[in-house]
């Protein structure tokens, strides 16, 4: 991969690197057991109206904090409702958080970096808002937002998304940087393109690349806020399944019946793990030089 | 030399660790466990419950309440007269009781309380608990003469609740706002030794004190030399810390935590005979949903309040089936109480008939709107289960429940709004004419009468209630009023919560009180095992 050489094309050469690298990835037994899981996490998430095998929001109180097993397979969880079918349910809205929150993130953090990299004016006061921004624990950060923004899905996106921007808009400036310092960009400016043709035809298409392999390494540990966020209480309001919230109220019941919080818990680690050795593998798989 | 060192030191670590679990468990001691503070201890100028559980060790009340909550016994004053008509109560006090200071207690002291709590300019609270008051004068330095404008019948009762616990009025004076944070001088069989705000406040035995009142075990002195109430914020780690030996006693155990507790062979489980607190669930009726009764009925017996008391209380709580419990003071059985039982069948045609009515999905649909409403609650885990249980129910009958839970510092807020639908809570109470007088007089809009309740035959039935100088008037009143309340169907009632007191094997068994949900009361009859 080389997006120096390519200097009139430079979006093939990235497209078909990408091509390469998912093959070498599929020689990456751990990365490749990652995907794999991951795409079965996702495909159950996404079809878990169909798969779950009990309505998701079916209260039981009489049938509360049952052991695994008999019809329900993974037991129930505080109000009587089937584990499985929650966590599906949890996983489908924890993923959608997480895929949403990283969307948004990577909106504001690439806008942020590109523009401190291209207006060298704005880099100054850009980067120091990024400083503030990251001097705050994310944790921190995404909690003050929630309690500010109030509780619902489209407020839990927004805090979700502002804190991990900043990270974002770091590898962004850092890679458009050195972009900008290539000819094609020198070039472009002398035929006379304008800042918005030169900023998307070519800076962001010759910055995508390394910003994705960081997201896809960022949405593990945004997955992880929203689970920590929901844990908190400051996550969806009920009877909405979360993964963060069903390890929640199952931590009261930990010596009673351990399978509820296990269960949520298990399953945020194994996403969070997955995501975090595939994106590990994409970044090996790419140019070392792309992240420092 | 050699040897010396090493035997030193080894016996040096030895009483180190001998010494290091008696630092929180000195010989003498009791440490009692809470989740959270009070802003100040002064009695006419704190509501939290966290300052009544500490000033009931520290000062006391001029009568008090016997265990069944019911009878009223002396306490500061050994014995009082009513008039005829209801306006001039004489109290008698004892000649044997001193402060913390030594100072003896006069009626200069119960005069001083009441003109510092009722003072317009002065910042107190509950004011209302005193009833309209002409004066309050001593008539010598052993008897107070406290008149009123109106008859209240309440106020005896009334009398034995932490805000009308006789303070020094020379240390208020002297201290403003620093009273009861820096220091509190009382009667009580201890004395206020420190408070570190949210962590922890200790007391001392009062030396001198001899004056308990009757129906404790102890009449004085008490029998453990300090006490000392510490702050544990998570209700988990609190019920770990009992286990461990960290702490000796306490009421904010979870009921989660409870049926661990109990199968713990040191642990031990005291009830106090009586107690109230309910927990409901509120309806706001000039809500537009709402302002149908069958609407109402439909939604009271949709929710089964007895898997709530089973599931999320874990048996410590009975299901609730009116607004108060049957043993509080004026409750009046004739009532009817049919539309607070659980029968979803009978919800769902009570729907139908009102108009709602079910689709293919299951929700209830009228003139094109949907039946959904907001419910606003707390974010506490009982509080939290219960919403989620109640939510879980009414979708059983197709009524969809938007559930806001709020963090116990904005949710006091949001419920004066005109925002939500139902709303949950738990109160304490002492009768039913207390409850009443709280939440269903029209006065009380819009909080706590948060249900918009104006009924002018409610407001008189309750006025008729506080001035009846008879029980026999005060009752009839109060059941009448009762009567119309729970026919209008205002609330959900869902469980009475029994209050348990988790003691550990350093502390002797002993009858916890139920008064304002302090049971340990004024610690005389706390004794240590050995």
């Amino acid at each position: 991969m080389n997006t120096k050489a390519s200097v009139p094309h430079p979006t093939k050469s990235a497209g078909s690197a990408r091509s390469g690298l998912f093959r070498r990835l599929a020689r990456d037994p751990v990365a490749l057991v990652a995907l794999l899981f991951l795409i079965v996490i996702v495909a159950a998430a996404v079809l878990a109206p169909l798969l779950a095998p009990f309505d998701p929001y079916d209260t039981n109180l009489r049938m509360r904090l049952r052991p695994p097993g008999g019809d329900h397979l993974l037991g129930t969880d505080t109000q009587g409702r089937d584990l499985l079918t929650r966590l599906l349910f949890g996983a489908r809205t924890t993923l959608a958080l997480g895929f949403a929150s990283i969307m948004v993130g990577s909106l504001i953090g690439t806008s942020i970096g590109l523009a401190a990299a291209f207006y060298r004016r704005l880099e100054g006061p850009l980067m120091r808002l990024v400083d503030i921004m990251l001097s705050f624990p994310s944790i921190l950060f995404g909690l003050a937002l929630a309690a500010m923004l109030g509780v619902g899905m489209e407020s839990l996106v927004i805090a979700l998304g502002l804190s991990t921007a900043p990270p974002i808009a770091r590898v962004a400036r850092a890679t458009a940087t050195t972009v900008m310092q290539t000819e094609y960009m020198d070039g472009g400016r002398v035929i006379g393109l304008s800042d918005a043709t030169l900023i998307r035809r070519y800076l962001l298409r010759n910055c995508a690349a390394p910003i994705v392999v960081y997201c896809s390494l960022q949405f593990g540990e945004t997955i992880l806020l929203a689970a920590a966020l929901g844990f908190l209480g400051l996550g969806l309001q009920p009877p909405i399944a979360e993964l963060g919230s069903i390890a929640a109220e199952g931590r009261s019941f930990i010596f009673l019946a351990p399978h509820v919080s296990t269960a949520a818990s298990l399953l945020i680690f194994t996403i969070v793990l997955s995501c975090n050795l595939l994106g590990d593998a994409f970044r090996d798989l790419t140019d070392p030089r792309l992240l420092p | 030399m050699t040897g010396m060192i090493g035997t030193r030191s080894a016996s040096f670590i030895l009483a180190l660790m001998v010494a290091a679990p008696a630092a929180t468990q000195e010989a003498d001691n009791v440490v009692a466990l809470r989740v959270s503070d009070t802003d100040r201890y002064d009695p006419q100028r704190s509501t939290a419950l966290a300052a009544a559980e500490v000033l009931y060790m520290v000062g006391e009340t001029l009568v008090t309440l016997d265990h069944d909550l019911k009878t009223v016994r002396p306490g500061l004053a050994e014995r009082w007269e009513v008039s005829p008509d209801g306006l001039t109560y004489t109290f008698h006090l004892r000649r044997d009781v001193s402060f913390c200071d030594a100072k003896p207690f006069t009626a200069k002291a119960v005069v001083g309380t009441m003109d510092r709590w009722l003072d317009p300019d002065f910042p107190g609270v509950s004011k209302w608990k005193a009833g309209k008051v002409e004066s309050v004068k001593a008539l010598d330095d052993y008897t107070v003469e406290y008149r009123l404008k109106q008859p209240y019948s309440e106020l005896l009762y009334q009398m034995t609740q932490f805000n009308f616990i006789i303070i020094d009025p020379d240390q208020a004076t002297a201290l403003k706002d620093d009273f009861g944070v820096a220091a509190f001088n009382g009667t009580g069989p201890f004395c206020f030794q420190s408070w570190t705000p949210r962590t922890e406040t200790v007391l001392t035995r009062h030396e001198a004190y001899r004056w308990g009142p009757a129906f404790m075990t102890n009449s004085g002195p008490a029998k453990v030399g300090r006490i000392v109430w510490k702050i544990v914020p998570e209700e988990a780690t609190l019920a770990a810390a009992l286990q461990t030996g960290e702490g000796d006693v306490s009421f904010a155990v979870p009921p989660w935590a409870l049926a661990q507790l109990q199968s713990a062979p040191s642990m031990q489980l005291l009830r106090p005979q009586a107690g109230f607190r309910t927990h409901y669930i509120g309806m706001k009726i000039t809500r537009p949903d709402l302002t149908d009764r069958r609407v109402r009925e439909a939604l009271s017996l949709a929710v089964d309040q007895a898997a709530i008391a089973d599931a999320i209380f874990f048996g410590e709580a009975e299901a609730a089936h009116a607004y108060y419990s049957k043993q509080a003071r004026d409750f009046n059985p004739q009532m009817n109480l049919d539309a607070f039982g659980y029968d979803p069948e009978r919800a769902k045609s009570l729907l139908d008939e009102a108009g709602w009515i079910a689709q293919a999905d299951g929700t209830r649909m009228k003139d094109g709107n949907p039946l959904s409403l907001v419910f606003y609650g707390f974010t506490s885990e009982s509080e939290r289960q219960m919403a989620e249980a109640v939510q879980g129910d009414l979708r059983k009958i197709g009524v969809e429940l938007k559930v806001e839970l709020y963090d116990p510092t904005i949710v006091w807020g949001k419920l004066k709004t005109q925002d939500f639908d139902l709303y949950q809570m738990s109160y304490p109470y002492l009768s039913a004419g207390e409850a009443m007088n709280l939440y269903f007089l029209s006065s009380n809009m819009p909080t706590p009468n948060r249900m918009n309740w104006a009924d002018p035959k409610t407001d008189q039935l309750i006025d008729a209630g506080n001035r009846a100088i008879t029980p026999d008037a005060r009752y009839a009143a109060f059941a009448e009023a009762g009567a119309i309340i729970h026919d209008a169907v205002l609330w959900k009632p869902l469980v009475n919560e029994n209050l348990v007191v988790v003691a550990g094997p350093r502390l002797k068994p002993f009858k916890p009180h139920g008064v304002s949900g302090a049971p340990l009361y004024n610690g005389l009859d706390l004794e240590l095992a050995k």
